[in-house]
């Protein structure tokens, strides 16, 4: 998979690099700003361009904006972006105008390569990935009165995996379940929680998160 | 009364009477005729051009015209003196050289009114010539070419500057400056009336009343010469007499008017003392301006009051610049020497000069008053500034924490993680697990980095507004955090810092207890309203710092069932 990482931390940026070049990845670019960024991803056409969301020069949303350039202009290139940012703002932002092809994780995840490959891997497959961390902090947001309460267990380890943009295929992986047990879990979550089931993966994540924002 | 004045009132008392004197000891010879109303006319006339004249000029030293009305008010009497039966010889002479010039008297008063000066060079060179004409032309001329008495009158007196007997001399003369007078009656009439309609309708409220006057005299005085050019001096006959008795009511209306200005003046000196003192009873901030405004009919009046360090500022303390703009003037309004306040308003106010002075006593305490409570506020207000400076600084010093924290620290950090991760794929089981309890350890340290940079001055503020902020502290609490209203655009920097702050202190406060949250922006102010079932405990300085900075107020209410209510309102100019 052809990959473009953009981080103005050079430290970062060539870590990085070294990690996704050693697990089998082909690192084609490198960029330090929005700009190179763009330029970048035209002369190459990676899979998936990595990008900070702070950037040079105004160091505040840059990663966003750029990031919304390519999906628009480039459907097919993927973007993931990596953030400090715990708040499920700046990831509503980027799922609500390209819910595909998109995802959001902790820059801390670049340690585990596991997990940064498999969210390159969806993300090129079409899917959206969202932070675990992000999602259960979601989750266990203290609230008056919700029908998340009426949920099983088992019933919120799924919506959490929903949130992160699984598939049902990775979900019954995860959770050792058969695929029919996992559509019967999905329809049960969302008649309890009066939502209408959404043809695409990635359209069930922007309907589950938005009601956790709520 | 200065002397000076007693001796005019004096003289002209005694003119008066002479006339009178003459016009009943020779009614043939008199302008009027012989009738009551006549003599009623004669007198009161004079004296009320005499006396409406005084009283202009003590009242306006600087104007001439008081002066020209008390002047036209002897020279109506000195008309009679061409009268056979005036016994002097003296008073014969003048009256035969000065019974023409009231006219012209009247003519410059009109034009000269209310000020002093005659608006410009064909103005002075009209009044010019026909002080000429009627003085030269009409009246010395045919006194010096003709003694009355070797012309058929045996009565007269003596004409003292008889020189030469030149009958046809003096008649030319005469037939000239009648002539002459007619077309200068009715060009002064043409010049006044244009004068009127030109001015702008302030002005014209003030002046009108004495120029139509002025100008329905001077007709009726333009068809006197018309009547006599036939004959070739001015005489007495039936139609003279209506003629003069116009002239008489006509002057007298002259003073009238005179008289109303300064009754307008008078009463609007009442109207806003009463109003002024209505005001201070009422109190409010800037109601003094809006009753002057009403007063002198200036929607758009400012007031500025200066303070003592050379600035200027309005009834509420906020800095004022002086600007004249075009149609627009800038009028002091002083007490003794020094300035109470600044008056900008309508160029043609100043007009009538009478009225702004007028204005300026009247409200000159209310003025005084408001002064003070200017420059206190004024204070107020430099407080409040280097207050919000400093608040301002202090989150400039936040964000840039903020930012140094997450370019510096958490990025080393995500260095190392990622290090550690290059790294792990190299080691064996061991020496792996121990990398991996070190991994935890970083990781946490990332997590308390997060927390800490947040509390400081969390990104979502600056990056995505107050509303987005609350969200995400609402993520966060330990206890539900119940939001009913959030702010949809964004707010100065300031504002929304002060907002958040308040906020989340309250949530932390609140520990386990839930919070109900409402933020909105209404007419200008933000809105902030919490509710929570905890008490609360501690006091909220800090935060009234800040929202006191901005201007704004905070209310802590506490009911006895241990529920608590924190309101704020801050005024948000975006």
């Amino acid at each position: 998979m052809r990959i473009v990482i953009a981080d103005d931390e050079m430290l970062l940026r060539e870590g990085l690099a070294r990690l996704l070049s050693d697990a089998g990845f082909d690192v084609v670019g490198k960029a330090t700003n929005a700009t190179e960024l763009l330029r970048s991803v035209r002369t190459t056409s990676p899979d998936v361009a990595i990008v900070d969301i702070r950037m040079p020069p105004g160091n505040s949303d840059e990663g966003l904006v750029a990031a919304s350039e390519i999906r628009a202009a480039h459907p097919n290139i993927g973007v993931l972006i990596l953030s400090h940012y715990l708040e499920s703002n700046y990831a509503m932002r980027v799922l609500q105008e390209h819910p595909e092809r998109v995802g959001y994780l902790l820059k801390e995840r670049v340690s585990d390569i596991a997990v940064l490959a498999d969210a390159l891997q969806r993300i090129s497959d079409g899917e959206c990935v969202l932070d675990p961390t992000i999602v259960s902090r979601l989750l266990n947001k203290p609230r008056a009165r919700s029908p998340l309460a009426e949920l099983s267990d088992r019933e919120r380890e799924v919506l959490g995996l929903i949130a992160e943009g699984c598939s049902n295929n990775a979900i019954g992986k995860r959770l050792f379940l058969s695929p029919k047990t996992v559509e019967t879990h999905i329809r049960q979550i969302f008649l309890k929680l009066d939502l209408d089931e959404q043809p695409d993966s990635h359209r069930r994540v922007l309907a589950v998160l938005t009601f956790l924002r709520a | 009364m200065k002397p000076q004045h007693v001796v005019v009132l004096v003289a002209a008392a005694a003119a008066g009477i002479l006339s009178l004197g003459l016009a009943q000891h020779d009614p043939q010879a008199a302008l009027g005729g012989a009738s009551i109303p006549a003599d009623f006319m004669l007198l009161g006339t004079g004296w009320a051009l005499i006396v409406c004249g005084m009283a202009a000029w003590v009242r306006r030293p600087g104007s001439r015209f008081g002066r020209l009305l008390v002047a036209a008010g002897f020279a109506w009497f000195l008309a009679e003196f061409n009268n056979p039966g005036v016994g002097s010889t003296a008073l014969f002479t003048t009256g035969l050289v000065a019974y023409a010039v009231c006219p012209v008297l009247v003519a410059h008063a009109a034009l000269v009114y209310p000020g002093g000066a005659l608006p410009g060079a064909i103005a002075r060179t009209g009044i010019s010539l026909g002080y000429a004409s009627t003085i030269l032309a009409l009246g010395l001329v045919p006194t010096l070419l003709v003694d009355p008495v070797s012309h058929g009158c045996s009565q007269c007196p003596h004409d003292m500057l008889a020189i030469a007997s030149q009958p046809a001399l003096a008649s030319v003369s005469s037939v000239a400056g009648l002539d002459f007078g007619l077309v200068w009656t009715l060009g002064v009439i043409a010049f006044a009336l244009v004068g009127v309609a030109r001015a702008s309708p302030a002005a014209r409220l003030v002046v009108a009343p004495v120029v139509l006057s002025a100008a329905a005299y001077l007709g009726l005085v333009a068809a006197d010469y018309g009547h006599s050019v036939g004959r070739g001096f001015l005489s007495t006959d039936a139609l003279d007499d209506q003629l003069w008795f116009g002239q008489a009511v006509a002057l007298v209306a002259l003073t009238l008017g005179v008289a109303a200005a300064w009754a307008r003046a008078r009463h609007a000196r009442t109207t806003i003392s009463r109003l002024v003192v209505h005001q201070a009873e009422s109190g409010g901030e800037g109601g003094l301006r809006e009753t002057l405004a009403a007063t002198l009919a200036d929607p758009a009046l400012q007031l500025a009051y200066p303070l003592r360090d050379g600035r200027y500022v309005d009834a509420s303390g906020r800095g004022m610049e002086l600007r004249s703009e075009p149609g627009r003037a800038v009028t002091p309004l002083l007490r003794g020497s020094r300035t109470v306040a600044v008056l900008m308003h309508r160029a043609d106010l100043l007009e009538d000069r009478g009225l702004l002075e007028e204005v300026g006593a009247a409200a000159r305490l209310a003025l005084e008053r408001e002064r003070l409570h200017a420059e206190v506020r004024a204070q107020l207000e430099q407080l409040r500034a280097s207050r919000a400076r400093n608040v301002e600084t202090a989150d400039v010093e936040r964000r840039r924490l903020e930012r140094n924290l997450h370019d510096g620290a958490q990025q080393r950090l995500v260095v190392l993680a990622l290090a550690m991760g290059l790294l792990r794929p190299e080691l064996e089981d061991e020496a792996a697990a121990e990398l991996d309890a070190a991994g935890l350890e970083l990781r946490e340290a990332l997590r308390e980095l997060r927390e800490l940079a947040r509390g400081i001055y969390p990104a979502v503020l600056t990056d995505e507004g107050l509303g987005a902020a609350i969200q995400a502290l609402a993520e966060d609490a330990r206890a539900p955090v119940i939001i009913d209203s959030l702010p949809t655009e964004r707010l100065s920097p300031a504002v929304e810092a002060a907002g958040y702050f308040l906020v989340a202190e309250v949530i932390r406060r609140a520990v386990t207890s839930m919070v109900n949250v409402s933020v909105r922006c209404s007419e200008g102010r933000l809105l902030v309203e919490l509710d929570s079932a905890g008490t609360l405990s501690g006091d909220l300085v800090d935060l009234e710092d800040r929202i006191g900075a901005l201007d704004g107020d905070l209310a802590v209410m506490r009911s006895a069932t241990g529920h608590t209510t924190i309101r704020a309102e801050i005024p948000c100019v975006s």
